[in-house]
């Protein structure tokens, strides 16, 4: 009983953490965040599974997150108000041809990040995008005039 | 269409395709009643508590039924004396200690044998009234797996005076 209530307790704490940290960092993995990424993971399963070797322990928290998972897809899709919770929500950052600066420092991006972004999507000046949307997967998504 | 799109079928049919839903929702179901039971302790881990009551002396045992390879685990035996034991023995069944690792029995026994493959713990009289109790702390081998006796027996000496009968199973 204790590996579900673990591996719940545990399944939020992930969820509430993806959310402080912002999507931009979790989508662009440097080595450090990397091996960060590595390390949270064997704390994780050290705290969930502890000295538990057994299979029957396995099963139970694989399906328990399954589940909480599915739980939570299904929450999201029906319940409109939880998406921004549960995803997130997609932030516009150049609107109307306009950069938004203050979108940016509040998602700790800054131009020349942007920049870049919008060179890897074979854009070759910020003046030529008209909308530019950090998606809820990290992702920055451009729209040319 | 081009050729990498050629195996995929626009709509795929069959058991497993898009239009088997009941597949994944089975499955979710039975993930759902899965993670109910063990919450209900098929899994175990929770302490039971198991008495027995006899004339000269009460013996209780706090202890998991159902364990997991790699669990750490802990069993406490309490003895209630209702008349002076002089020689106190506690026998643990050999399911106790077979592929068990034992990490610690306070207080220890002033001695320790074994006949037939249980383990006897011997200690200093008792006086009535004056209880004892004893901690265990095992850790499952994760290959131990299965089903075997694990009573606890009170002996004054050698004359029995509390049985308790308790079988440890090890899950997989």
């Amino acid at each position: 009983m204790d590996l579900v209530l673990r591996a719940t307790f545990v399944f939020f704490l992930i969820l509430v953490v993806t959310r402080v940290v912002g999507r931009r960092e979790l989508s662009s993995l440097e080595p450090f965040d990397l091996i960060l990424l590595v390390v949270i993971g064997d704390l994780v399963q050290q705290g969930v599974t502890q000295s538990d070797y057994s299979l029957t322990g396995a099963t139970t928290v694989i399906v328990t997150l399954a589940l909480l998972t599915v739980a939570t897809a299904w929450l999201s899709f029906r319940v409109r108000r939880l998406r921004p919770l549960l995803e997130g929500e997609p932030i516009v950052l150049i609107a109307d041809g306009h950069v938004l600066e203050r979108t940016l420092r509040r998602e700790r991006l800054t131009r020349t990040e942007l920049e870049a972004e919008a060179r890897l999507a074979k854009i070759g000046s910020l003046g030529d995008v008209r909308f530019a949307v950090l998606e809820t997967n990290g992702r920055i998504s451009f729209f040319t005039t | 269409m081009t050729e990498l799109f050629a195996d995929i079928e626009p709509e795929p049919r069959g058991r497993f395709g898009r239009d088997a839903p009941w597949l994944r929702r089975l499955l979710l179901v039975v993930f759902a009643v899965l993670i109910a039971l063990v919450l209900g302790g098929l899994t175990g881990q929770e302490a039971m508590r198991s008495e027995a009551d006899g004339p000269r002396a009460r013996l209780t045992l706090s202890a998991p039924d159902t364990v997991r390879g790699g669990l750490l685990f802990q069993a406490r035996v309490e003895i209630h004396p209702r008349v002076a034991i002089a020689k106190p023995r506690l026998v643990l069944a050999r399911g106790w200690l077979e592929g068990m690792q034992v990490s610690s029995i306070e207080p220890q026994p002033a001695s320790e044998t074994g006949v037939r493959g249980n383990v006897i713990l011997s200690y200093d009289r008792l006086a009535p009234g004056e209880s004892m109790t004893i901690w265990l702390q095992f850790q499952v081998d994760p290959t131990n797996v299965g089903k075997r006796p694990a009573f606890v027996l009170l002996l004054d000496g050698m004359r029995p005076l509390a049985t308790i009968s308790h079988t440890l199973t090890v899950l997989p």
